[in-house]
């Protein structure tokens, strides 16, 4: 077991646990939501142990694969999965644009009911059998990510703009 | 945000390394608005000059700063380039999954308006 920190995200949503599942695992949903500005595809849909999940996303000109193996699924508590970029036949490949970037990422979330109906998420990822130029990669980017960075990152969202302009 | 097409990856690696430390970030952060000497850079920090060469030079080598030819002052400058693909990348991947539950907090309103027995 590797012992690199792992990164978390936590969001709560105005929905109970049962909904959130439904909008997670239903693939007339999934594509409404999964994937910002792209055109989301859902390929395979197996929410159970062992099952897959293929989708595509499509932007102009361009499509991006991913796929998530299901490791534990536990409606409406928890989702468990290894989630890969893939080429368009479901083959795990590196990032291309970061190819230290974790090859499989172990995602953990979880659902848990809050008071007044309210779903609370929180999704824990991991680098899965990751090399060592993966987990100082993941280690490094998550460390720009979070702490102590957010006041620079307003900053540097200035020079992007500036650049792009 | 495009996955494809882009050219020979940078050595971001490098790049993170820099951005790990704390006061290599708060350098990159005054440099942000404008060049500065290395005692310049020092001032705000409880650290000497000789440190803060050191922390300019990991930020060299992963090419985030320059040196002026000035030899007297030598001044440091930001190399935006480099440093705005970095943070594209990291953003990029939190903004993918905050873009995504922005869209699926508007999904479950949607939902639970048609779900709800008083429409």
């Amino acid at each position: 077991m590797s012992d690199v920190t792992p990164y978390i995200l936590e969001r709560s949503f105005d929905a109970p646990p049962e909904l959130v599942w439904e909008a997670w695992t239903d693939e007339k949903h999934q594509s409404r939501w999964y994937g910002p500005g792209v055109d989301t595809v859902v390929h395979k849909n197996e929410p159970v142990k062992g099952g897959q999940w293929l989708v595509e996303m499509k932007g102009d000109g361009w499509s991006a694969f991913q796929r998530a193996d299901y490791v534990e699924v536990i409606r409406p508590l928890r989702l468990v999965f290894l989630q890969s970029m893939t080429d368009a036949d479901w083959n795990v490949i590196s990032n291309p644009k970061m190819p230290d970037w974790p090859r499989v990422l172990h995602t953990d979330v979880t659902f848990s009911e809050v008071e007044g109906g309210q779903t609370h998420m929180r999704l824990v990822w991991t680098p899965h059998e990751a090399t060592d130029a993966e987990t100082a990669f993941f280690a490094n980017a998550l460390e720009g990510l979070g702490r102590g960075w957010e006041g620079g990152m307003d900053i540097l969202d200035d020079l992007l703009a500036e650049l792009q302009a | 945000m495009e996955l494809f097409g882009y050219d020979k990856p940078k050595d971001l690696d490098a790049i993170y390394a820099a951005l790990a430390d704390p006061t290599r970030r708060a350098i990159l952060v005054r440099l942000s608005e404008g060049e500065a000497s290395v005692g310049e850079l020092a001032q705000p920090f409880a650290i000497s000059q000789p440190a803060i060469s050191k922390h300019l030079k990991v930020l060299e080598r992963a090419g985030l700063v320059s040196r002026g030819i000035d030899r007297q002052r030598r001044p440091v400058s930001l190399n935006a380039g480099p440093l705005a693909e970095a943070v594209a990348w990291m953003t990029e991947f939190r903004q993918f999954w905050q873009g995504s539950f922005d869209q699926l907090d508007e999904l479950l309103s949607e939902m639970q308006t048609k779900d709800s027995p008083d429409e």
